[in-house]
């Protein structure tokens, strides 16, 4: 057992670990102290966090964002009731992690008493920025700098009874300045927009659980409740020499969810049924003064108001039979149908041209009815085969009839579309510890919507893993090939991806682990686009990825009283191997394709941590970790960042 | 009502069952696993214990181990139900006989987990979790990428949600256990994704603007879902795009070509004002700013 636990442990301190703090704690559950009928166990860790950033700083905000300041990098605390019999709570937990201003914070709270109640709480802050450029160097003129705000509360009455009740409550909020564009004339110039973004979603739950005629009903009826109140105005262009712009948007998606489930000897059946009455309120109301393109300074008024609807109805019923453990044959049916409807008018008045628009509301309706069937049998204990196949069928009926200035354009029209996909799979485990999974599917569609969603698919897939007690091996190869034969134009993509890791733990005090992955990703889609007023078609779009990424670990444990930790990780893509962004000549003979086909960039981080023991519940712990961002043709968006932290850890 | 009655009638018989004669009680185990008993007042499952409600095949360590009187007389793994000794679909039944009728694990029979063989104590170890919830036998995602390091390396893209650093878990839009058919991309493909309200991508849950309902939906955001333009894991692309520069990306649908889009024509192209030549219009963002949905416009410029 005990060789056991210490892989366990060790595990838990290597895989995974990009960040470099907060330290990991694998004592945890090692200790505690006994009070008033609880064991008490918990730690906090805080310290200071350092960066330095070289290079395109928004660029580091995007992908890292540590930031200089006081921390309190990791807090746990739990209390366990040792008889099950606590007075108010026989288990509370709590875990934190980068409170003080890190860019990702979160804490977890778990309070519960046996057989009465159930409290679950998280809450997360992320600190969201986008520096607004694309990969290709470009300036694609939305910026944000915002903070996302999430929290999920769950409270579930007499949770071991037959008689449950829940009730929730969540909420999601983004806010911060932002710059997004705005055009005032079609085909006109493009100006700068000032937004202060406000978001808030908020959901209030409440539901039950019981037993009927045999059958266990789960039920929950919920109000999810969403607004946006962002302002705008113009900035930075004295061009656009009057602008105001109010847009609130406000609505509510009152939902109900039906669970049924049943429990025989060889036969299981449950049920899910939901209603969601989603429906959005808006008002769009702008005035703006600008020259046109020729010029003339125009005025513009543009008004839009009314509401959306999109109910939505989804039924899923899965049947499962088992008349012997080796043999499991499941059947699903899903059915899901979501209109999108409403009424909405929009005036459009052009003081130039006293040109008038009016458009009327879109329908989108889709309903899908899918049924597929698995068989899951263990001939041998060291063979298995699994096998499903599935059939989908959806309609779609959209209905662009709008009018502008008064003359209806467009038609209703529905189109339906037929999957038919199989899956096959055998697992082989020739002798103890050593795995061998080897999975196909096939699929085709009759009539996607998009040339992008494929009318032909395979995927193969073949993993091995061998583990035991110290040492664990996975290699793991996958192929996805999706086609679109069309008449003017082609779409095909593939995707490849090989990867091999392992872990060796040889004793209590060393371990490694490393992995390596190949990503390959080629994909060819026809385009048409114009040119000088010229309409280009027949060519393809290239897009050409080959990323190699790496990652590296070593545990070591220093005669209990310290511990060092070193990582690597690296993900490069190599492109096609050409040195400049001008194209290798395939695919559209346009240069503006031919630079985007492929796009080299590297990223490393190399790390490294020590945790020294100073007393018995006192550590002192120091890590540092780089960034490095660089691509191959474009070096404004380069970055170089070192991130680190010094802290101590008190465990109780 | 008679069956009932006459079911009630046995089951409230003094004479003690086969089965109840069989149990020995958790009092009994300890004695010989002690090292597993101290600590069992925080295992979830000594609820069974504390609660004492429960009948014996249901409680405590012969609730999950089977009758032990046969293991107490003859200690060995033959006489108990020894889970490292027991083959996956066997794990899978025995933990379902409590754990089956859940909203999140309504689909585990037919999950990609178990047809792959991989079954509960795979990730779960019941007596030596190091995880502060739900028992797991070490940290979330080291779980998940210790078979998955394609996705490990996803999240080791500049950029990506994220996961490495804790503020998200693969949970959050993952169910391990198995998810019902997605309501997106011919309900076939994502498998194992757990679905927000109204059976709509999980994206939705952390970015609710682009829900909607929106007079002008993008279409293809509604029918194929947010992967259409997304990878969701990670990418070496700015905004989780599957292209370098967004033009490709709309050019390679809006084509015109075949029987595609909404009115079965092809997808629109470009109108001729759209000069590609000009970098002005190879960045199709920036007029067309509410690409995901709009209340005022068709094509989506405000």
């Amino acid at each position: 057992m005990r060789p056991i636990a210490i892989a366990l442990l060790c595990s838990a301190t290597l895989l995974a670990q990009q960040t470099v703090a907060p330290t990991p704690d694998v004592n945890v559950s090692a200790r505690g102290q006994d009070w008033s009928g609880y064991n008490i166990v918990g730690s906090l860790e805080t310290g200071y966090r350092f960066a330095t950033v070289g290079g395109n700083y928004a660029q580091y905000q995007s992908m890292v964002n540590f930031q200089d300041g006081i921390r309190l990098l990791s807090g746990y605390l739990s209390m366990t009731s040792k008889d099950g019999h606590g007075k108010y709570f026989d288990e509370l937990l709590i875990t934190t992690a980068g409170l003080g201003n890190d860019p990702y914070e979160n804490a977890m709270l778990r309070i519960a008493k046996n057989g009465l109640y159930r409290y679950d709480m998280t809450w997360r802050r992320n600190d969201y920025v986008n520096p607004g450029l694309v990969t290709g160097g470009a300036n694609d003129g939305h910026f944000l700098d915002t903070q996302y705000d999430m929290q999920d509360h769950d409270l579930t009455l007499f949770p071991q009874s037959n008689l449950k009740f829940f009730l929730g409550y969540s909420s999601t909020a983004q806010s911060g300045p932002a710059l997004s564009s705005i055009q005032i004339e079609s085909g006109g110039a493009i100006y700068p927009l000032f937004e202060n973004v406000s978001r808030q979603q908020h959901e209030y739950r409440v539901g039950n659980e019981f037993r009927l005629l045999g059958f266990r009903v789960n039920w929950m009826h919920g109000w999810q409740d969403f607004k946006e109140d962002t302002p705008y105005s113009q900035t930075g262009s004295s061009a656009l020499t009057e602008f105001q712009r109010n847009e609130p948007y406000h609505g509510t998606s009152p939902y109900w969810r039906v669970m049924l489930f049943r429990d025989l000897k060889n036969f299981s059946v449950n049920g899910r049924f939901t209603y969601t009455g989603g429906n959005r309120d808006f008002i769009f109301d702008e005035t703006s003064i600008s020259p046109n393109r020729i010029g003339a300074q125009q005025n513009q008024q543009v008004l839009s108001f009314g509401d959306a609807k999109r109910p939505v109805a989804t039924g899923n019923l899965t049947v499962s039979w088992f008349p012997v453990s080796k043999l499991t044959v499941t059947n699903s049916t899903a059915v899901y149908s979501v209109r999108t409807e409403g009424d909405s008018s929009f005036l459009q008045y052009d003081n130039a041209t006293q040109a008038v628009n009016y458009l009327s509301y879109q329908y989108l309706g889709i309903r899908t009815v899918s049924n597929e069937t698995d068989l899951n049998y263990q001939a041998l204990s060291w063979l298995g085969f699994s096998g499903g196949f599935q059939y989908s069928n959806r309609l779609i009926r959209s209905d662009q009839v709008f009018t502008v200035g008064g003359s209806p354009a467009g038609s209703p029209y529905d189109q339906t579309d037929q999957q038919r996909s199989g899956t096959v799979g055998i697992r082989l485990r020739p002798y103890k510890g050593l795995t061998v999974l080897l999975n196909g599917e096939i699929g085709t569609d009759d009539h996607p919507l998009t040339p992008a969603a494929g009318k032909t698919y395979h995927a193969l897939n073949g993993k091995v893993q061998y583990r035991n007690k110290k040492f664990s091996l996975t290699a793991n190869a996958q192929s996805n090939y999706r086609f679109t034969p069309v008449s003017l134009s082609a779409y095909s993509s593939e995707s490849r991806t090989y990867s091999v890791s392992g872990s060796y733990t040889p004793n209590e005090w060393l371990t490694f682990d490393a992995g390596y992955s190949r990503l390959h990703i080629y994909s060819l889609g026809g385009i048409a686009y114009f040119e000088n007023l010229q309409l280009v078609q027949g060519e393809s779009s290239l897009y050409l990825s080959n990323i190699n990424a790496i990652n590296f670990g070593a545990r070591f444990a220093l005669k209990r009283r310290g511990e060092l930790y070193l990582g690597y990780n690296s993900v490069q893509d190599v492109g096609d191997g050409r040195s400049t962004p001008d194209g290798a000549g395939i695919a559209s003979p346009n240069p503006v394709f031919q630079a985007i086909q492929t796009f080299p960039v590297t990223f490393q981080s190399p790390m490294a941590r020590l945790s020294i023991r100073l007393q018995e519940r006192l550590r002192w712990n120091f890590g540092y970790q780089y960034y490095g961002y660089r691509e191959k043709f474009y070096s404004a968006q380069d970055y170089r960042a070192s991130t680190g932290y010094s802290s101590l850890t008190w465990s109780f | 009502m008679t069956c009932r009655l006459i079911l009630a009638a046995i089951c409230l018989c003094p004479v003690p069952s086969w089965a109840a004669i069989e149990y020995v009680g958790s009092n009994v185990c300890k004695t010989c696993h002690p090292d597993i008993w101290v600590r069992f007042y925080k295992n979830p499952h000594f609820k069974s214990i504390a609660m004492g409600q429960e009948p014996p095949e249901r409680t405590g360590c012969e609730g999950c181990h089977g009758p032990g009187q046969a293991h107490v007389k003859a200690p060995s793994k033959a006489t108990i139900v020894a889970f490292s000794q027991l083959p996956a679909e066997k794990i899978l039944d025995n933990c379902l006989t409590c754990h089956s009728q859940s909203i999140t694990r309504a689909n585990i029979r037919r999950s990609s987990h178990t047809l792959n063989g991989l079954v509960c104590t795979g990730c779960h170890s019941i007596h030596k979790s190091t995880a502060p919830k739900f028992l797991l036998a070490s940290r979330q995602t080291d779980l998940c990428y210790g078979c998955h390091q394609d996705v490990r390396s996803q999240f080791s893209m500049p950029f990506k949600h994220r996961v490495n650093e804790g503020f998200m878990q693969c949970t959050d839009c993952h169910n391990p256990h198995g998810a019902f058919m997605p309501t997106w991309r011919m309900a076939a493909r994502p498998r194992m994704v757990e679905q927000a309200l109204a059976n709509e991508e999980p994206c939705l849950k952390c970015h609710p603007e682009k829900r909607g309902p929106f007079v002008f939906e993008h279409a293809p955001v509604r029918v194929d879902g947010c992967e259409t333009c997304h990878q969701p894991h990670g990418s070496t692309n700015s905004r989780l795009l599957r292209r370098p520069v967004v033009f490709t990306l709309c050019l390679e649908c809006h084509n015109g070509a075949g029987n595609f889009g909404l009115q079965g024509s092809g997808e629109p192209t470009q109108t001729a004002s759209h000069n590609m030549a000009d970098p002005r219009f190879q960045n199709c963002t920036a007029c067309h700013v509410r690409i995901h949905g709009s209340n005022t416009d068709a094509t989506f410029l405000r």
